[in-house]
């Protein structure tokens, strides 16, 4: 038990650190920050093909993939500190349906696309949710139909985020509609979204952040792009899904957005006399959240220390969302507290603060993580059935 | 970085757990419900110290066995998962390792066998009335005179102090904090039993004119240095106790609604009772990282008031909030002194209130945050 990192991952942390300073130059950090954290803009893309270039997309991977093929530990340190520089790095892409291509695609999807995702050229959207598919989501319609050697796609899905400036979408759809149970009629497809029969309308959310509704309308394909096994894509999508759940929670960003509280509370000056810190409430409200985050931090290392070692129990992953995922959204409500009506002042608002704003942002666009990636109710289900051995009720 | 427990660690869980979970039963618990007995089992106390596990983190050359101070947690966390009646925290945590720390090799060679051996029984008096910070005594004051320190005033809830040998106190002196072991024996002193929610055996420690050898002395002046490392080890202690009491007492009920059946399906189906009960394992698992973190640094001598303000924090939180959750799960069943679950949540409260409930830490870790400690690297 030594709850430490050793010096070489401090190395490393160093090297990355040294690195990412020099990538955000001020105007990229500018348009990252229009973009609501969501990237796609051209200097978004130009940095992003940087890392490529200089290896740093697929740290993860495997050496034989085309990777540097870091231990799960150093992958953390990783998304730490791009996280912690603000430059909204294309996880899905490149951390989550990136491994599934590589390790499940044919030859086509391995010769054709991955390496573009390595060099940072090719950006995937997730299709998953459709308006009645929701938690549930082997229940979903989107179908894809056998066409001489081809595929026809057609359907519509929900909250597909970033599909707007991606170059595919990783599409569940249904290819079994007789199958005895629902998820073994699904299979996984990467469609093209420079076809004429894929289209895409916003939908704008209570933080701001754009995702989308997007429709398939006789997208014809052919057999290369389906991936893994035909009826075989619930395997892909829970794999894909627990991969996407171990970069949801980072603490790097809120240890920093912590400190800034505290240090713009140590210099502020309220007129009564003393400063903003010196009230009881404020101080109490810091003590909470700095043990609060201090456990978001050491359940992320601990995950990636199960990783490395191969010995992720399935609760302890789920635990980790739910912990993390309730715990931002308690911070940012008692760090606005400290801040007070400022934290009201949007982005951009001439008397709004660096901090201030960033938990006006914050606090709008964090409910999505109690629900995304795996609703919280089904995570407290997954900790009390595999880490407490409860049965569970049938659905 | 390293979550996993190295060989010997897992050698000291298993033995704990295997003397622990033989002699500790519901049936010998009941004997010091209410007092009947003052609740210290001598016998399975001396078996601790037989198979070494009270000397865990006592050099070789004492008689331990040498190890660190998280072993000594392991085996404390064990005593916390058994709620057993031994003095493990107060005598191996509060009294012996400042002994082994900070004392004269005199001293050293005349409590510590006897202190592994289960010959010596030594205790701490950490609190004072109204006055629960171990750093900073006010109440108890220290004179020296001749080849002697006179000390009078009150400590409160001293654990095992009508047992014990020696207690271990700190008092305020002209020239700084006095550190001492003080013989309970000695004219002057007077205890008076005091009964609390967990039945553990306490008393209030009043002292007049109390005088005590030069010799018995740890420290003259440098009382608070002494007092801020016993403190923040005692906590971690009690961190380990809430650690390992905390997850029986979780599983207890897991094991329970799995069993109980009503409407036809085990009251564990309903997802409102697995959902309470997940929100136990987080809590928990909140507790264990928080504790490991601290004992661990603790262990290598870094410094982390830090890391034990907030195990404290969690010890606090999680202990109150799965004694509730556990014992409304269990409906009545959780209530009813002929199942175990309620000495569990006696000890769930004690370890809550002892050494600086949560709302004290969270105030104290904002009290160094406001003066720039404390922040995250």
């Amino acid at each position: 038990m030594n709850i430490q990192f050793t010096s070489k991952q401090l190395a490393l942390r160093d090297e990355l650190r040294a690195y990412f300073a020099q990538l955000m130059t001020p105007a990229l950090v500018a348009e990252c920050e229009r973009d609501m954290g969501e990237g796609g803009g051209p200097l978004w893309r130009d940095a992003l093909r940087q890392m490529g270039d200089d290896g740093w997309i697929g740290v993860g991977w495997p050496e034989a993939w085309g990777g540097r093929g870091m231990t799960p530990l150093e992958q953390f340190i990783f998304v730490e500190e791009i996280m912690r520089v603000g430059y909204p790095f294309p996880f899905l892409t490149t951390e989550s349906v990136g491994p599934m291509l590589a390790e499940h695609g044919n030859d086509w999807v391995k010769r054709e696309l991955v390496p573009k995702i390595l060099k940072g050229e090719l950006l995937i959207a997730i299709g998953y949710s459709e308006p009645d598919a929701g938690t549930d989501l082997a229940s979903l319609k989107t179908s894809a139909v056998r066409d001489g050697d081809d595929w026809v796609i057609n359907g519509q899905k929900m909250w597909t985020s970033l599909a707007h400036f991606c170059d595919y979408t990783w599409l569940a759809v249904r290819t079994d509609p007789g199958a005895s149970k629902k998820h073994k009629g699904i299979s996984m497809f990467l469609v093209p979204n420079s076809d004429p029969g894929w289209s895409c309308t916003p939908v704008h959310t209570l933080g701001g952040v754009r995702t989308n509704a997007t429709f398939y309308d006789n997208i014809r394909v052919s057999n290369d792009h389906l991936v893994g096994e035909l009826h075989g894509g619930w395997k892909l999508i829970t794999g894909q899904l627990n991969r996407e759940r171990l970069s949801l929670i980072n603490f790097g960003p809120i240890s920093q957005l912590f400190n800034q509280v505290v240090r713009w509370a140590t210099a502020a000056q309220v007129p009564a006399g003393g400063r903003v810190i010196d009230r009881p409430w404020v101080q109490q409200n810091l003590g909470r959240c700095r043990a609060l985050i201090e456990c978001m931090k050491l359940i992320v290392y601990k995950q990636s220390w199960a990783m490395t070692e191969e010995v992720l129990a399935m609760a302890d992953a789920s635990a980790a969302k739910v912990y993390g995922s309730e715990g931002f959204i308690e911070v940012y409500r008692m760090l606005g507290e400290i801040v007070g009506q400022a934290g009201l002042l949007r982005p951009g608002c001439p008397q709004a603060t660096a901090e201030a704003s960033k938990i006006e942002r914050l606090y709008r666009t964090a409910s999505i993580i109690t629900f995304g990636g795996g609703a919280n109710e089904i995570q407290r289900d997954i900790i009390s059935a595999a880490g407490l051995w409860m049965p569970r009720a049938s659905r | 970085m390293e979550f996993g427990f190295s060989q010997e660690q897992q050698e000291v869980q298993q033995l704990a757990r295997k003397i622990l979970s033989d002699q500790v039963t519901p049936v010998a618990l009941s004997e010091f419900d209410e007092y009947r007995l003052p609740r210290f089992d001598s016998a399975l106390w001396q078996q601790l110290a037989t198979a070494g596990l009270s000397g865990a983190c006592v050099q070789q050359r004492y008689g331990g066995m040498g190890f660190g101070f998280m072993e000594l947690a392991l085996f404390i966390e064990e005593v916390g998962r058994s709620i057993a009646p031994v003095p493990a925290i107060s005598h191996c945590v509060s009294a012996l390792l400042p002994v082994q720390r900070f004392g004269s090799e005199e001293m050293k060679e005349a409590i510590l066998p006897g202190a592994v051996a289960g010959e010596i029984l030594l205790t701490a008096a950490l609190s004072e009335p109204l006055n629960e910070d171990p750093v900073d005594p006010r109440v108890m004051t220290a004179l020296v005179d001749g080849d002697s320190l006179v000390l009078s005033g009150t400590k409160t809830a001293v654990p095992f102090a009508a047992q014990a040998h020696y207690i271990m106190l700190a008092a305020r002196s002209a020239e700084g904090v006095a550190v001492v072991l003080l013989d309970p024996q000695a004219p002057g002193v007077t205890l008076n039993p005091q009964r609390v929610s967990s039945f553990e055996p306490q008393c209030e420690l009043v002292l007049d004119s109390v005088r005590v050898p030069l010799s018995h002395a740890i420290t003259l002046t440098e009382g608070v240095g002494v007092m801020q490392w016993v403190g923040e080890r005692t906590a971690a202690a009690i961190c380990a106790h809430q650690l390992g009491a905390s997850d029986c007492a979780m599983r207890m009920a897991a094991s329970y609604t799995s069993q109980r059946q009503q409407f036809d399906v085990p009251v564990a189906t309903f997802q409102a009772v697995g959902h309470r009960m997940a929100d136990c394992y987080v809590d928990v698992e909140c507790l264990r990282l928080a504790t490991y973190q601290a004992v661990s640094l603790l262990a290598s001598e870094v410094a982390a008031t830090t890391e034990v303000q907030i195990a404290k924090i969690w010890a606090g939180d999680t202990g109150h909030r799965v004694s509730y959750a556990t014992q409304h799960v269990h409906g009545g069943t959780g209530i009813d002194r002929d199942y175990p679950l309620w000495r569990y949540c006696l000890w769930l409260r004690h370890n809550e209130m002892t050494m600086g409930c949560s709302a004290e830490q969270q105030s104290a870790l904002g009290a160094r945050l406001a003066m720039g400690e404390a922040l995250f690297n």
